[in-house]
């Protein structure tokens, strides 16, 4: 019979979005899904559309305008998915941190599960870093598939409209403290 | 057959684009008559932070990161233009490594251009197979500087590291190698269905219209337009390692592949007879003083003229810091290519011009 659970495990489809990174993590992604690394040996295919992707990679130290379209593929992406943080820019900013128009790393705007080092993160930490997520994965979709009965409903909280309000409300705040930031500079 | 206009956008998130650029096609049937683009995405300020947070001994490491795919031509560029402005000389042997880094550079970028292009054409096997081919390039890089794609290589005064014995015979074989590997690749280019015939005549730019909307690096050479900034400068030493301009006519994707192609040969002999002929000296020489006063460099990237602006006043900081880059400077001729093509040609259309965005938000 038809097994998502099984078909997730086997063949996770990977989201890609590029949120002003230097482009460098983006070409060691593309060539660990290419012949030399075969990331498409764990069944890991590139797809662009988040509703049917499971790991979300991240590149960029996300810049001033590409933070809504960040929440937006994550809250489109369907429950469980994992989030991996590649290089060290999207980890903490990096070399780009307190330029006047980034943001300071991804953790500021959604949940990060795997944080992948290196600027440009080699292909072989990418691979480590993906090969963690799925652990991740499996970890979290046998958290969903609890029986109902025995250790209660699904809260409302965690459907997917929800998990936007949590990503909108982690902008807000992140934008408090921000404006407090600059407030401290000013004074 | 309505003549009703449909508004496409296509980004900024898209499976057959590497980073976030929003075009709006504004089509009549199947015709594209207009295109209105957004490139801003990606912008960091990096300009604004190399007079505000980093010396000037330290930008070079900055810039490189504007743009991972020509990250040695930054640098390189930043270093030769603040040279010009401090005391000192660089020695034969630190030029000759530079060239050779940028040409192995150059090779690695143009093959995933090629990549890019055949998977847009439905050719997945071939962009597999072009990925294989350019790892040992990749290899090649790692071992003359320590790291696959940010190399951190270049430095004020010189290069950081020396090249080993063992390295260049590494280099003669695996370049050896890659040169039969392109000449099969040319002549899948030149005479598979798929890949020749979808792309004669898609996306043409004429030799006038290259002029007049100022069309760079391959671009402007597959529509016979002689400019290349290696062939117009004597900053580094290309004109005695062999180097040829390599143009083409039609202006259309298979001579943007063809000058490609062609090109990637070209940086082999270059790379091959930089090898045999390293001139004996330092690597690093000392500069003294802080750059004062006004410079404007330029050198040929993998995409065409990249020009840096650099103005000191004798401080640890700088003045001002501009940088010119070469899909900034296409995007008008990009614009005038995409009208009265095909929408379902597009992708392909945009893949053959190897645009870079986070080099034209900076």
């Amino acid at each position: 019979m038809f097994d998502l659970k099984k078909y997730r495990k086997k063949s996770p489809w990977i989201l890609h979005y590029n949120a002003g990174s230097c482009n460098g993590c983006d070409i060691e992604i593309l060539a660990s899904l290419a012949p030399k690394y075969d990331l498409e040996r764990f069944g890991v295919l590139n797809t662009g559309n988040p509703k049917q992707s499971d790991v979300f990679l991240v590149t960029g130290p996300v810049t001033f305008r590409s933070r809504e379209r960040l929440v937006e593929l994550y809250t489109q992406m369907p429950s469980p998915k994992v989030v991996i943080a590649v290089g060290s820019c999207t980890c903490s900013g990096g070399v780009f941190r307190d330029m006047y128009n980034v943001e300071d790393g991804i953790d500021n705007y959604i949940p990060v599960d795997v944080y992948v080092p290196g600027c440009a993160s080699s292909p072989e930490l990418i691979i480590d870093g993906v090969v963690k997520a799925l652990e991740i994965l499996e970890q979290k979709s046998k958290e969903i598939e609890l029986p109902k009965k025995l250790f209660g409903t699904i809260k409302e909280e965690e459907g997917v409209l929800n998990l936007r309000e949590m990503a909108l409300s982690v902008a807000q705040k992140s934008e408090q403290i921000n404006a407090q930031k600059s407030e401290q500079n000013e004074n | 057959m309505s003549k009703k206009i449909v508004q496409i956008p296509l980004g900024s998130q898209h499976i057959s684009l590497l980073e976030p650029v929003k075009f709006k096609f504004s089509c009549e049937n199947e015709k594209i008559i207009d295109v209105d683009s957004d490139v801003g995405f990606v912008h960091r300020g990096i300009e604004r932070a190399c007079t505000t947070k980093f010396k000037y001994d330290k930008i070079a490491y900055v810039v490189a990161r504007v743009c991972g795919l020509c990250a040695i031509t930054h640098s390189l560029t930043y270093t030769m233009s603040a040279e010009s402005l401090l005391e000192g000389e660089v020695s034969m042997k630190a030029k000759y490594l530079r060239v050779l880094m940028v040409e192995l550079d150059r090779i690695h970028s143009h093959m995933l251009c090629l990549s890019h292009v055949s998977e847009n054409a439905g050719y997945e096997a071939l962009f597999m197979q072009i990925m294989g081919d350019r790892e040992p390039i990749m290899n090649l890089q790692e071992k003359i500087s320590g790291n696959r794609v940010q190399f951190d290589y270049i430095d004020i005064g010189g290069v950081n590291r020396d090249i080993s014995l063992s390295v260049e015979d590494d280099i003669k074989v695996s370049l050896k190698e890659l040169r039969g590997k392109i000449e099969d690749l040319i002549n899948e280019f030149e005479n598979n269905y798929t890949l020749s015939l979808r792309f004669k005549g898609i996306g043409a730019l004429s030799l006038k219209e290259a002029q007049e909307f100022n069309a760079l690096g391959p671009i402007a050479r597959a529509a016979g337009l002689v400019t290349d900034v290696r062939s117009e400068s004597n900053d580094l030493p290309y004109s005695e390692i062999g180097f040829k301009i390599v143009t083409s006519s039609g202006g259309d994707i298979y001579a943007r592949n063809m000058v490609r192609l062609h090109e990637i040969l070209n940086s082999i002999t270059m790379c091959e007879n930089i090898v045999s002929g390293i001139p004996e000296g330092e690597i690093k020489t000392k500069f003294k003083g802080k750059p004062n006063g006004e410079a404007l460099f330029r050198l040929e990237a993998p995409r065409g003229e990249l020009m840096y602006y650099v103005k000191g006043s004798s401080k640890p900081m700088l003045d001002r810091l501009r940088i010119k880059t070469p899909t900034f400077a296409s995007i008008p001729a990009f614009v005038e290519i995409f009208k009265g093509q095909e929408y379902a040609n597009a992708p392909a259309i945009l893949a053959s011009f190897d645009p870079c965005m986070s080099c034209t938000a900076k």
